[in-house]
């Protein structure tokens, strides 16, 4: 905990190998911020906690690249992605948008707003791209669906999978996995 | 030369994770390069293998939040119990910790002004986030550690050393007696307050202060050392605050801290007003980093002008500091203004600047705020 609390930029390192002291303390810092703005704004607690999920779910994606680094500290970053996420749902729902949308500044739009913009666009596509992915992965039949899952999603090991599914070692059920995945590329790609 | 894994997912695979030795990887990169065929498979191949890797790990950290929100809220609820215990009086001697009390009111504040967003693009604030650099970690380590001894030697009552340098930036002395300056938002940012600031005075010791007064918009906070009986230094401050606009191209320097040392830069006043013609504000000519703001903006004859509070977006290079009159103003207000005694007399206007600065820098030192 020592080593990770001590600079922004570890934290975020922290963050994006999926540590849960770095979430948990990136939580602790700006999610009262959040839910106090959003509430403040016509939000309720439910829509707090999903927009600061879908804000923290873009921070993981931008902190996986390798070349990231903020320009901002993590909490004026989270507060921005949330505060265009959220116009943005208003805006879908056509609720009241254009009142609020006068509180980021039309300054704000020309400059870093573009890149909050960016950045929740990238998120979609790949979130969308994901959505996809596992549509593919639900019409592939068994085992392969639930052996891709479980070392994909559920990050478990060949050795494990072996075991669990019945194979007589890593080498035979890595095989099988090789075998799934060529199952679901043909379902992927022709999708 | 050909590649000698029969399997595509294998390959795949060993290249993604970086161990394919290296015969294999120049095989590999051949057959990429002449066999169309085989290089649209492969990278099929490589872009799923690497989406359902991904998409895991979203999963994952998706999974993980809730929970971390679920057991978050359980810890909210507790915390906001204890919060009320706070009184009134309470509030004046815990001072900034205190403060945590009022995030939410201050949180309101700021995200319903509208200008909130174009402060953040145009105009970048330079307290210095405490980043990177594990050299400068391992420095902080080292200070934090001093930090905690100090306590232990000289404090046996006051509050728990706290763990974290937030952000840092300068300060400088108003009157002897413990009453200095520095930029607002050093000590307070969209996260609110730090749980406490101290500021690592010439002597290189660490003292605790207290917020006395500010002025947000001015981006201007009064502290004050808690120590009993403190001084900056020996004898009366040798600088004074002048109470006149300067004139354009006014030559001026600064000393600050971007770093733990103590960094000197000059330049001139290139525009009587600041940001977008605040008139509290000058615009200037003048190379600073982060970690400088709420440095003094000194001119040669010893006349104190402003404070360091900001820099332009990239595009702009500009650098904005706060007039004196918005100090001024602000102790005006104070009920004990009369502690306040500003310097009369400018002792380093006929020095050389050598020795101005050295003088300037036994009176302007580092802030340092603290969070948990």
């Amino acid at each position: 905990m020592q080593s990770l609390t001590t600079t922004e930029q570890d934290l975020l390192a922290a963050l994006a190998s999926g540590q849960r002291a770095a979430t948990e303390q990136i939580y602790r810092q700006n999610y009262h911020i959040i839910s106090g703005w959003l509430i403040k704004n016509g939000g309720s607690a439910t829509d707090a906690a999903d927009l600061f999920q879908e804000a923290m779910v873009v921070l993981f994606g931008k902190a996986q690249e390798e070349e990231f680094r903020l320009t901002c500290s993590i909490g004026t970053y989270l507060f921005a992605i949330s505060k265009h996420l959220w116009y943005k749902k208003l805006q879908k729902q056509s609720r009241n948008p254009v009142a609020l949308y006068d509180n980021t500044g039309a300054e704000d739009e020309e400059e870093t707003g573009i890149a909050y913009e960016d950045d929740i666009n990238v998120h979609h596509e790949r979130e969308a791209h994901y959505e996809q992915l596992d549509n593919a992965l639900d019409q592939l039949g068994e085992p392969c669906r639930s052996i891709l899952k479980a070392y994909y999603h559920h990050d478990k090991s060949m050795q494990e999978i072996a075991a669990d599914f019945g194979y007589t070692n890593p080498d035979n059920a890595k095989t099988q996995k090789y075998k799934c995945l060529a199952r679901l590329r043909k379902l992927f790609y022709s999708m | 030369m050909s590649v000698n894994r029969t399997n595509i997912w294998e390959l795949a695979e060993a290249y993604l994770a970086g161990t394919l030795p290296q015969d294999e990887f120049v095989a590999l990169k051949l057959r990429l390069s002449t066999d169309a065929a085989f290089a649209t498979e492969f990278y099929e191949a490589t872009d799923l293998i690497r989406s359902a890797t991904d998409s895991g790990k979203h999963k994952r950290f998706r999974a993980m939040l809730r929970d971390v929100h679920q057991q978050q809220t359980a810890v909210q609820k507790e915390k906001k119990a204890k919060l009320v215990l706070f009184s009134p009086q309470m509030w004046r001697t815990a001072g900034v910790a205190a403060s945590v009390a009022f995030l939410a009111s201050t949180i309101t504040f700021w995200s319903l002004k509208p200008s909130l967003n174009k402060t953040e693009s145009k105009y970048n604030t330079i307290s210095r986030e405490v980043t990177g650099l594990k050299i400068e970690q391992a420095k902080q380590n080292e200070k934090q550690k001093k930090l905690e001894q100090d306590l232990v030697d000289k404090t046996r009552k006051v509050t728990p050393p706290p763990s974290d340098i937030k952000t840092t930036g300068t300060g400088f002395a108003l009157s002897n007696n413990g009453y200095f300056v520095t930029a607002y938002h050093v000590i307070h940012d969209e996260n609110g307050y730090g749980d406490s600031v101290y500021i690592q005075a010439h002597d290189g010791q660490y003292y605790k202060a207290s917020l006395v007064t500010f002025d947000a918009n001015a981006d201007v906070a009064i502290m004050k050392v808690d120590k009993a009986g403190f001084r900056f230094g020996k004898g009366e401050l040798p600088y004074t605050f002048t109470q006149s606009k300067s004139v354009l191209g006014t030559h001026i320097f600064t000393v600050g801290y971007p770093t733990d040392d103590i960094a000197y830069s000059e330049g001139y006043i290139s525009s009587r007003n600041g940001y977008e013609g605040n008139k509290m504000q000058y615009t200037l000519e003048l190379p600073v980093g982060h970690g400088q703001s709420g440095s003094p903006l000194v001119d040669g004859k010893g006349n104190v002008l402003g404070l360091l509070t900001a820099v332009g977006s990239h595009s702009e290079e500009k650098t904005y500091a706060v007039s004196t009159k918005a100090i001024t103003a602000l102790l005006h207000k104070l009920p004990d203004e009369k502690n306040i005694k500003l310097p009369k007399h400018a002792r380093i206007a006929h020095m050389g600047r050598e020795q101005q600065i050295e003088k300037m820098e036994e009176y302007t030192f580092s802030v340092k705020v603290y969070k948990k």
